[in-house]
């Protein structure tokens, strides 16, 4: 076995600090990607984002948020000094909670100008629904690749010269049982969210080149969900094999968490919130409406501009109206388990700790 | 493409219905294909499901439709109906209050007329092709 001197602990932290700069500019760039009539969650007339008042708004919105990010640093570095390299994991929790504190100042600023989104609700009758790549046998990739682990370990049993951490130590059975349940809801949840991609999204067009360019949107996004599904299964798989060959192997995969954070960004940041910001012939656009169409969802059901709460909406996602991507609609029983599953993993973990299934860390 | 517009005094589900009905009389769809589920087209037009299954049943309760437990809403062949004595007038009332609009925002009576003289022989066109 070849001692590996890189700690497994500082490549995580090192992987979160630079997923948080990721977070840093998404959330300067933010109000610039979603829909043009949409400005920090709320419905506004389409020329008042590149008007004078809504630069201003921005321009006070990216100094509060440069203050606030400064002090989530210093937080976060006071939080590792008092706590340990373990504290990394709150990292995207508080920069998120920073950055609301200046998004929901400017959208105060906003909401004076908003303006009522169009009711018009349109439907294509003859949808086409072609929105995983590779169809439902790519999207059952991970789960063989899965399957196929696991019946290595069947026939060549369980690695036992080195643990998760890539140092020696073992790797119990009741670790791998664990590891395995909550590998299992994080693809869980993931392939639900792919179902729900297909099935539960509600489109904001129904002709027309946004129809086609809402479409592109959301293959992207469903091709990301799908990579980060054989992206779980893959880590999974080596952080458990990886100590038979080599413990620089079991950290490998890690800092491969901020290629593809970085990639997700740019992807989605090219095509704007929804495919708002591709190309598009103006003499082709398919709405006539002089009011603005938003996301067609009513700003009276985004609760603090960013949960959404509609019980005559059927649909279970609907679009960010902060954000790249789509976001739950909490009046849906659906989107509940959905909450629940992505809350499942690191459940599993801490009740098996708490319940002693497995040892508490240092015992 | 089915429109319907949250805003307006006619119930949501009768604008379904209605929708879904010029689509029919139109021949955009064959007797024996389904029309979407009552969830999917709930999810794209944003209203609750309930309103869309209350559309459909009235396009059942029509001879459009046979609504079939986990098979959805499948289009039937039907055959136009005798006019009773109140269909011209379920007919002619909202169509006044439409013509009505129409004038009272500039169009001419000729316009109109041409209009729906048009809009009718596009849609018997349709279906009869």
């Amino acid at each position: 076995m070849i001692q590996v001197p890189i700690d497994i602990h500082n490549i995580i932290a090192i992987t979160n600090g630079g997923v948080g700069v990721l977070g840093a500019a998404v959330f300067w760039f933010l109000p610039r990607l979603t829909r043009p009539d949409l400005y920090f969650a709320v419905t506004v007339p389409r020329p008042f984002r590149d008007g004078p008042e809504g630069k201003s708004i921005l321009r006070r919105y990216r100094i509060e948020l440069i203050v606030v990010l400064v002090l989530a640093f210093i937080l976060f570095v006071a939080g590792i000094a008092w706590l340990g390299v373990g504290f990394t994991s709150a990292a995207p929790l508080i920069e998120s909670a920073a950055a609301f504190i200046p998004f929901y100042r400017a959208r105060q600023r906003v909401l004076p100008h908003a303006v009522a989104p169009t009711m018009i609700r349109e439907a294509e009758l003859h949808p086409v629904n072609h929105v995983i790549p590779g169809g439902w046998i790519a999207a059952s990739g991970p789960f063989i690749l899965l399957a196929g682990f696991a019946a290595y370990l069947w026939i060549h049993g369980m690695p036992s010269d080195g643990s998760s951490s890539g140092q020696p130590g073992g790797f119990p059975i009741r670790s791998l049982i664990v590891y395995l349940l909550s590998t299992g809801a994080i693809l869980g949840v993931q392939t639900l969210t792919l179902y729900g991609l297909v099935h539960w999204v509600r489109p904001v067009y129904a002709g027309g080149p946004e129809r086609a360019h809402e479409l592109k949107f959301r293959r992207t996004v469903s091709a990301i969900v799908l990579g980060a599904e054989y992206y779980v299964t893959i880590q999974a798989s080596w952080i458990i094999l990886a100590p038979r060959h080599n413990g620089l192997l079991t950290v490998g995969l890690l800092p491969l968490v901020f290629v593809f954070v970085l990639v997700v960004i740019v992807l989605l940041a090219r095509l704007g919130q929804g495919g708002s910001r591709m190309p598009t012939n103006h003499q082709r656009l398919s709405t006539t409406s002089t009011e603005p169409v938003g996301d067609r969802t009513p700003d009276r059901y985004w609760k603090l501009g960013v949960f959404y709460f509609n019980q005559d909406d059927s649909a279970v996602f609907v679009e960010k109206r902060f954000g790249l991507g789509y976001s739950l609609n909490f009046a849906r029983p659906t989107a509940w388990l959905i909450l629940s599953l992505i809350l499942l993993a690191p459940l599993i973990t801490i009740l098996a700790h708490l319940t002693r299934f497995l040892p508490r860390a240092g015992a | 493409m089915l429109r319907i517009d949250l805003a307006s005094r006619v119930p949501v589900y009768e604008q379904i219905a209605n929708g879904l009905r010029a689509e029919l009389v139109s021949g955009e769809f064959n007797p024996g294909e389904k029309l979407p589920t009552v969830r999917t087209l709930a999810i794209d037009l944003g209203v609750h499901h309930n309103t869309v299954a209350e559309a459909y049943r009235q396009l059942a309760n029509e001879g459009w439709l046979e609504l079939r437990r986990h098979h959805g809403a499948i289009v039937l062949e039907r055959d136009r109906p005798e006019a009773g004595p109140d269909t011209m007038d379920r007919f002619t009332r909202p169509l006044r209050e439409l013509i009505a609009k129409g004038l009272a925002d500039g169009l001419s009576p000729r316009l109109l007329a041409r209009e729906m003289i048009e809009i009718a022989q596009r849609l018997e066109r349709k279906a009869t092709s």
